[in-house]
């Protein structure tokens, strides 16, 4: 596989917070990513999972440009994007978040939210524009009358949704979803699991999908990243890592997954270093 | 088992700026002694105002009307603010979702244990810390002795929900409340604490009302479930019979479209419930669930009967008709 074939390339990334412990003590340093190293193809799937404060979200947010590494680097198609190019950047690669009702401006409306990129890009005429972000909300399924109204009126997955169509109306070919459907009630996840399938067959993306929920997960992605204390224990296709998962850690996470199947009970999850409290 | 808890057509109003909330309409269900309901459903169904209302905690505003609210033999509803204070806590226990809000910050948590006990039944300080000290222990809590002096931030989310679960058992209650008590916890610690609970519950043959929006905790942890869908409660059953044979159109397309690892398609499309939860602001006529079901009849305008499909099984559905789905409902 040549270089330009990844859409997305993390070299040794790395991330250390200092934390100060008191007025007598030596600052510590906590790791929150510690030297990952991942490539992601080109329409690939990248699921990854790990436990709260494993730092699944510091990785999305250098990822992002909205944090920057304390060493190693990210590279979009093969070239690193300094820090100055926000925009260049931007194009390339958006966002969703877990929540959609603290992402979008209350006080804009649902067709000024999804504008937004455009103006501050500057695409085309504003006639262009308006067409523009009514298509992308017909594309994620909001209806015509939506478009007047401001993000307290719509539901949640109605919020996810245009979330959804502010990040693909620069037409990126990356998105990194961050648990995107964790604050969604179930009945509405699946049709925001549903809109991110289609969205990705209909414009080829390249999905960058945190999530802690390995049913979504193993519905969605094509290759696993497990993630734990900062660092990737395992990375492997769905195949390998869901029948035969090699990490203690992760055979951890697999065991504590609770499908709706009764009977079966509760799992018994060893506490050992690392993994539980 | 004998009956503990019999709540009969329970109803939760709550006024808003734009018009009365319909939060819990009319429901009905019994918990017997060491039993674990569950009660499921998404948010805003009302089911953690059903636990609110139970335990007399609602909004001040919150109108609560029931035909009875029986625990253990005794009308809550009729029952003195001092009287409900001395069950609430002893006889009845609850465990919220998030324990950083719930615990008191201030306080050690030997503090908030032992009150928990003291303020219900005359003991000593010394008995108090002794009990305290065995359930921390008992809840799987190391070096139980010494948390007695730390205060909630010390603890990590895991430890603090033990501390929780062992704070409601410390007057050794009949009945527990815990809503959605894992939700805030990653999903190892998740399975740990769900055994405790579980483990505890036959142990002390506590009856527990569990509230939870997630299926897979259902399937794991209840005897008996009621899902509810816009503030009724649309079908009961034993855990088995529900995921086995659900009957509500709700409860189908809920276990439909969640993907199971082993049972759905990676990469196909998921049966979503189209459309969205009805306001419940304002009248709520015929089934809430009309406007998202596939079986949607003329009928469904009309308030849905509650169709027996076996002695333990009912749903609240017009097209469900037992004598053809289930024979054996109607010997």
């Amino acid at each position: 596989m040549t270089p330009s074939d990844h859409a997305l390339e993390l070299c040794s990334l790395s991330r250390s917070f200092v934390l100060k412990r008191g007025l007598f003590r030596a600052p510590g340093e906590i790791k929150a990513v510690d030297n990952v190293t991942l490539r992601v193809a080109k329409g690939e799937t990248l699921g990854l999972v790990g436990e709260s404060g494993c730092g699944k979200s510091t990785l999305a947010k250098m990822l992002l440009g909205l944090l920057a590494p304390s060493s190693g680097k990210v590279l979009l198609h093969g070239e690193e994007i300094d820090p100055g190019q926000r925009r260049a950047r931007a194009r390339q690669i958006q966002p969703i978040f877990q929540d959609p009702y603290s992402s979008l401006n209350p006080r804009r409306t649902v067709a000024d939210i999804v504008g937004v990129p455009l103006r501050i890009h500057q695409v085309g005429s504003l006639a262009e524009q308006q067409r523009t972000v009514r298509d992308m909300l017909d594309l994620v399924g909001m209806p015509e009358r939506t478009h007047r109204q401001y993000p307290n009126q719509l539901s949640g997955g109605q919020r996810q949704r245009v979330a959804i169509a502010r990040a693909l109306v620069l037409r990126p070919d990356i998105l990194v979803c961050d648990e995107p459907t964790s604050a969604l009630d179930v009945s509405v996840q699946a049709q925001i699991l549903n809109l991110l399938m289609d969205l990705k067959a209909e414009f080829g993306l390249t999905y960058f999908f945190i999530s802690h929920d390995l049913g979504v997960v193993e519905h969605l992605v094509d290759r696993v990243a497990v993630m734990h204390r900062g660092a990737i224990v395992e990375l492997r296709t769905r195949e390998q890592v869901f029948a035969r998962p090699e990490h203690p850690y992760t055979r951890a996470l697999l065991a504590s997954a609770l499908t709706p199947e009764p009977g079966l009970g509760i799992p018994e999850i060893k506490t050992h270093e690392g993994i539980a409290a | 088992m004998s009956l503990l808890l019999d709540v009969k057509n329970l109803s939760v109003d709550l006024p808003t700026e734009r018009g009365l909330l319909h939060a819990v309409r009319g429901i009905d269900f019994q918990v017997r002694r060491g039993e674990m309901l569950c009660l499921v459903g998404e948010s805003g169904c009302g089911k953690s105002m059903t636990s609110l209302a139970l335990m007399g905690l609602l909004p001040r505003k919150a109108q609560r009307r029931a035909d009875h609210l029986r625990f253990d033999g005794v009308d809550l509803q009729g029952l003195p603010e001092r009287e409900m204070n001395a069950l609430r806590g002893a006889r009845i226990a609850m465990i919220f979702q998030e324990p950083m809000t719930s615990l008191n910050p201030s306080y050690t948590l030997g503090d908030q244990l032992c009150e928990a006990l003291r303020s219900h039944r005359n003991v000593s300080a010394a008995q108090a810390r002794e009990r305290a000290v065995h359930l921390l222990e008992r809840t799987g809590v190391p070096q139980a002795a010494d948390r007695l002096r730390q205060y909630p931030h010390q603890l990590s989310g895991g430890l603090r929900q033990r501390v929780m679960i062992a704070m409601a058992l410390m007057c050794g209650p009949d009945l527990i409340i815990a809503d959605e008590p894992t939700t805030a916890l990653d999903v190892t610690i998740q399975a740990q604490i769900l055994r405790l609970i579980r483990e505890l519950q036959r142990e002390f043959g506590t009856a527990v009302v569990f509230i939870t929006h997630d299926l897979g905790v259902v399937a794991r942890i209840a005897d008996r479930v009621a899902v509810m869908y816009a503030g009724e409660i649309v079908e009961t059953a034993p855990v088995a019979e529900l995921f086995a044979r659900p009957s509500h159109p709700y409860t189908r397309g809920l276990l439909n479209c969640i993907p199971v690892r082993g049972k759905t398609l990676p990469g196909r499309r998921l049966r979503a419930i189209p459309g969205v939860v009805p306001s419940l602001i304002g009248p709520v006529s015929g089934c809430a669930f009309a406007n998202r079901c596939a079986e949607v009849r003329e009928a469904c305008a009309q308030t849905p009967p509650l169709v027996q499909l076996t002695a333990q099984h009912a749903a609240r559905c017009v097209a469900i008709r037992p004598s053809h789905v289930f024979p054996e409902a109607t010997a």
